[in-house]
C-alpha cells in the first residue's frame, strides 16, 4: 500500500511541477542570484541545448529551493561554510583565503610601476580597506592580514594610511561585502590628517533604501536577511558635475538603481573605469583615488574638500589607456584597495 | 541528460512515463526504444548513428550464427566491438605513450568519446558470446535487441545488463503499480546518494585539495574520494534500477554494500558487480580461471585486472589501480592457501587499501599520485595544521551522514521496525523522509545550477 500512496504522491509531484512550467511567467532577471536567467526566447534559439537552463532557471519557487539547499548545508549537514561564504553574527562573510602571495606581490609591484612612471611629482597616499573577514575569530580560514600589511608597507616607498583600526565589522553591510556610507565620515576625517584638508561635520539629508541584498546575500540566501542602505545628499552632492568615460550620467547617485540586480549601484552608477567629479565650490584642490567599488560611496564625501576628484579603476581599463586623459601633476593621488582586490591583483590592468 | 537533472526529472521523465503506459503492452517497447534513443540524441547528437549499427551489426551477427561459422562470426563480433571501443576509448591514449617513448610527434586526431560506449560495448559482446555458447536463444526481434542495447535507464553508466537477465522483461513486462512504488522509492534514494551525499562529499574534498595538504588532510581527502566515488556510482545504479522497476524491467543488483568488505576478495564480490562478473564470465574463466597452476591463475589475475583497470579510462592510473588490486586479490589467494592467521590480519588492513585504491583511481596525473601517496604516509607532511582542522571541523556532519549509509544497518533496522507494533507509523515517516530527500534533491540540482554573478565586484 505505501508503494502506492509514493507512486502517487511522486507522479502527483512531478506531473504538477511539468505543468507549472506551462503557466508560470518567465522571469527575466534573479534579483537573489543577481544574473539574468534563461528565459523562452533563448529556448526557441536551440531548445536541446538550452532547455535543461531554462528549466532550471525559470523553476517554480526556485529562490525558495536555494534557501532550503542553503538550510540543509548549513544547519544539517552543519558546514559553517556554504558557497564560499560563512554567516558571523548575522553578517554574511565571504572567504578571501587563501592569500595569493603572487598577487600580493603583483600588486606591489603594479603600484610602484604607476608611481614610478606617472606620479613622480605627486603626492601620493596608499590605504588597505580590510574585507569583512578581517573582524572573525579564528576558528574560520581568514587571510594573515598583518603579514599582508607589513609585505606591502615593507615594500612600497608610499606614505601610508592605516585605517584597519579606524573599522569594525558593523560598518559593513551584512548582505554585501562593501562598507555603509555613513562608516565613511570617520574615513573621511582620518584621512583629512594626511590630505592635507580640514574635516568639517557638514548637514547631510540621509535618504534610504530598506531593502537592500547585496552582493553576497545570494551565497546564504535567507529570506528575511535585509540591510538598510543609506545615502548623503548635500548641495555639493546635488551641484556635482559628473563625467564617466563610459556612462551617460551625470548623477552622484543613480537612484534607478536601487532595487536593480546591484542596488549597491546607485553610488556613482556602479563600476566605471575612469569618471571624474567636480565641485565648483570647493578648494583649488584635485584628488585622484586609484580604487576599487569600495571607494564608490567614500568619494561623494570628499567632494567639499576638492576641486576635481578623479577615480580610476584598473579593473575596467588599462593605465596606458588613462595616462592622455588624465593630469597626474597637479593632484594628490591615493590608492584605496580592498584586501578583496589585492588578493586578486591579476586583474588590475597594469603590466609589469 | 543526467537522471540528476532538471530536465530529465521534469520534462523527459513525466511525457516518457505518460506515453509509456498509455502504449498497449505489445508496442511498449517501441516507445521504450524512441524515448532511449531520445535520452542518448540529447546528450550525443553525432553517436546515435554507431549506437544503432553497434545493435545492428551485434543483431545481424548472431542472427546469422550456426555451428558451422559460429566461431568465426564470434570472432569478427569481437574484433569489432573491442576495436570500436579502442578506437574511441584509446586511440589518444596509445599516441600519447608512443609520442613519450619514440620522443616524436603525431598529429593526434580529435576523438570525441561517444556517451556509455563502453557499457553498450560490453553488453554487445555479452549477448554475442552468450548467443555462440547457447547461453541466450538468438533475439530474432531486432527492435527487442535494439531496446535492450538502447534502454536508457542503464544506456549511459550500467549497470551491464545481461540480456539473458532481462529477455522475459523485454518480452513481457510485469508492471504494477506497486512495483513502480518499489521503483520510485530506489530512484528517490539513488538521487539523494547522488546529489544530496556525493556532490557535497566532492565540492568538500576539492576544498581541502587546494589548501595546504597535511598528513590528516591527505587522508581526509582519501576518505571523501572513496565515500563519493561509492555515493556518485551506487546512487547512478540506485536510479537505474529503481527507473527499470517502474517501467517493469529488474535489473540486477551493482552494489552490495562494498566499503565493508572483509578482505580485497569481498570487496570485488560487492563493488560494481556487473563489470566483475562481466570480467569473470568472459575473461578470466576462458583463461582458466583457477583451475590451473598457480602461476597461471596469478597470470590470469593480473590479466583481468589490468583489463579492468583500462576498463575504467585510457590513462595510466587505471592500469595500476587495476594492477594494485591484482597484487592484493594474488595476495589474499595465496594466504587463504598456507596462511590463515596471516590473511586475517591482512584483512584488518582491507579499508586501507581501498582507501589508497581510490586515490590511485582518482588521480590522472602520476606526480601528484606520487606526492599524494608520500603524503598518506607522512612524507614531507606536516602531522595537522588550521586548514585541516577547520575542514574536519566543518565536514563532519557530510562524513557521519556518508558512514551511516555504507553498511546495511538502517535498511535492516527499518525492516525489523516495519514488522513491529509500529508499523503504519514507520511506514508514514518513511513516506515523509522519501519525498522530504526528493525535495530537497531539487533544491540541491537547482543550487548546483547557480551561476555567480561573474562581474567580478568589489
Amino acid at each position: 500500500m505505501k508503494d502506492k500512496i509514493l507512486a502517487s504522491i511522486f507522479l502527483a509531484t512531478l506531473s504538477t511541477i511539468s505543468i507549472s512550467f506551462l503557466f508560470l511567467e518567465n522571469r527575466e532577471t534573479s534579483f537573489f542570484e543577481r544574473r539574468k536567467l534563461t528565459t523562452k526566447e533563448e529556448l526557441k534559439k536551440d531548445f536541446l541545448d538550452n532547455v535543461d537552463d531554462y528549466m532550471t532557471d525559470q523553476f517554480v519557487k526556485r529562490d525558495s529551493f536555494l534557501a532550503l539547499n542553503s538550510f540543509y548545508r548549513r544547519n544539517l549537514l552543519l558546514n559553517g561554510e556554504y558557497n564560499d561564504a560563512y554567516i558571523y553574527e548575522d553578517y554574511i562573510i565571504e572567504k578571501n583565503y587563501p592569500l595569493d602571495w603572487k598577487n600580493v606581490d603583483a600588486f606591489i609591484k603594479k603600484i610602484k610601476k604607476i608611481k614610478n612612471e606617472y606620479l613622480e611629482e605627486s603626492n601620493v597616499f596608499y590605504s588597505i580597506i580590510p574585507d569583512k573577514a578581517y573582524f572573525l575569530d579564528e576558528n574560520v580560514l581568514t587571510i594573515d592580514y598583518k603579514a599582508l600589511a607589513s609585505r606591502i608597507t615593507g615594500q612600497l616607498d608610499i606614505n601610508y594610511i592605516d585605517i584597519f583600526d579606524k573599522l569594525k565589522l558593523d560598518d559593513y553591510f551584512k548582505t554585501d561585502i562593501h562598507i555603509k556610507q555613513e562608516s565613511y565620515f570617520k574615513i573621511v576625517n582620518y584621512l583629512s590628517r594626511y590630505l592635507d584638508f580640514k574635516y568639517e561635520d557638514r548637514n547631510y539629508t540621509k535618504k534610504s533604501y530598506a531593502d537592500f541584498r547585496g552582493s553576497s546575500y545570494s551565497k546564504i540566501p535567507h529570506p528575511s536577511r535585509r540591510d538598510t542602505l543609506n545615502y548623503y545628499i548635500d548641495k555639493n552632492i546635488e551641484n556635482a558635475k559628473v563625467e564617466h568615460l563610459e556612462h551617460k550620467t551625470n548623477r552622484i547617485y543613480n537612484e534607478e538603481k536601487l532595487g536593480s540586480v546591484d542596488s549597491y549601484d546607485v553610488f556613482l552608477n556602479g563600476p566605471s573605469s575612469l569618471l571624474t567629479i567636480e565641485n565648483h565650490n570647493a578648494p583649488e584642490k584635485e584628488l585622484i583615488i586609484f580604487r576599487d567599488s569600495f571607494a564608490s560611496s567614500l568619494a561623494p564625501l570628499l567632494l567639499p574638500y576638492y576641486k576635481k576628484i578623479t577615480l580610476i579603476d584598473l579593473r575596467y581599463g588599462d593605465i596606458e589607456k588613462m595616462e592622455p586623459l588624465v593630469d597626474f601633476k597637479k593632484a594628490d593621488v591615493i590608492f584605496l584597495y580592498s584586501t578583496l582586490t589585492i588578493n586578486n591583483a591579476h586583474l588590475l590592468k597594469v603590466k609589469i | 541528460m543526467v537522471f540528476s537533472s532538471i530536465v530529465f526529472l521534469f520534462f523527459f521523465l513525466p511525457i516518457f512515463l505518460l506515453c509509456y503506459f498509455l502504449t498497449p503492452s505489445k508496442f511498449k517497447n517501441v516507445t521504450l526504444l524512441l524515448y532511449s534513443l531520445f535520452f542518448y540524441f540529447f546528450g550525443e547528437r553525432e553517436y546515435v548513428l554507431l549506437l544503432l549499427a553497434s545493435c545492428a551489426l551485434n543483431y545481424f551477427l548472431t542472427r546469422m550464427m550456426n555451428d558451422k561459422n559460429k566461431k568465426i562470426l564470434l570472432t569478427i563480433g569481437i574484433l569489432i566491438n573491442l576495436g570500436c571501443l579502442g578506437y574511441f576509448k584509446y586511440t589518444n591514449f596509445f599516441i600519447d605513450n608512443v609520442e613519450n617513448i619514440f620522443k616524436t610527434e603525431i598529429s593526434i586526431p580529435n576523438i570525441v568519446l561517444p556517451l556509455g560506449i563502453s557499457f553498450f560495448t560490453f553488453q554487445n559482446l555479452s549477448y554475442l558470446i552468450d548467443v555462440y555458447r547457447k547461453q541466450v536463444t538468438c533475439e530474432k526481434n531486432l527492435l527487442n535487441y535494439a531496446t535492450y542495447i538502447a534502454l536508457f535507464p542503464q544506456l549511459v553508466a550500467g549497470p551491464i545488463v545481461r540480456y539473458k537477465n532481462i529477455d522475459e522483461d523485454l518480452k513481457a513486462k510485469k508492471i504494477d503499480f506497486a512495483k513502480f512504488g518499489s521503483g520510485v522509492r530506489r530512484f528517490i534514494i539513488g538521487l539523494a546518494k547522488k546529489v544530496l551525499i556525493a556532490d557535497v562529499l566532492f565540492s568538500s574534498m576539492r576544498a581541502i585539495s587546494m589548501s595546504e595538504q597535511t598528513f590528516i588532510s591527505y587522508w581526509l581527502v582519501a576518505i571523501l574520494t572513496t565515500l563519493q566515488i561509492y555515493y556518485d556510482f551506487s546512487g547512478y545504479s540506485d536510479m537505474a534500477i529503481g527507473l527499470g522497476k517502474m517501467i517493469g524491467f529488474d535489473f540486477k543488483e551493482n552494489f552490495d554494500y562494498p566499503l565493508i568488505a572483509r578482505s580485497i576478495t569481498d570487496f570485488w564480490r560487492r563493488w560494481h558487480m556487473s563489470l566483475s562478473s562481466f570480467f569473470k564470465d568472459y575473461v578470466y574463466i576462458p583463461l582458466g580461471g583457477s583451475r590451473c597452476s598457480a602461476l597461471r591463475n596469478i597470470f590470469n589475475i593480473f590479466v583481468v585486472w589490468t583489463l579492468t583497470g583500462l576498463w575504467h579510462g585510457a590513462s595510466w592510473n587505471f592500469v595500476i589501480w587495476g594492477v594494485y588490486f591484482a597484487i592484493f586479490l594474488t595476495v589474499e589467494k595465496l594466504l587463504n592457501k598456507k596462511r590463515k592467521k596471516l590473511s586475517k590480519i591482512m584483512n584488518f588492513f582491507t579499508p586501507f587499501i581501498i582507501l589508497i585504491s581510490f586515490v590511485i583511481f582518482n588521480t590522472t596525473d602520476l606526480r601528484t599520485l606520487s606526492t599524494s601517496l608520500k603524503g598518506m604516509f607522512g612524507v614531507g607532511v606536516k602531522f595537522i595544521n588550521h586548514n585541516t582542522l577547520y575542514y574536519l571541523k566543518n565536514m563532519i556532519g557530510i562524513i557521519a551522514i556518508s558512514l551511516l549509509g555504507i553498511g546495511p544497518h538502517i535498511k535492516e533496522t527499518l525492516k525489523k521496525l516495519q514488522k513491529g507494533k509500529l508499523k503504519n507509523g514507520i511506514d508514514a515517516l518513511e513516506l515523509i523522509f522519501l519525498m522530504s530527500i526528493f525535495f530537497l534533491s531539487i533544491a540541491s540540482i537547482l543550487s548546483d545550477s547557480f551561476k555567480p554573478f561573474i562581474y567580478f565586484r568589489f
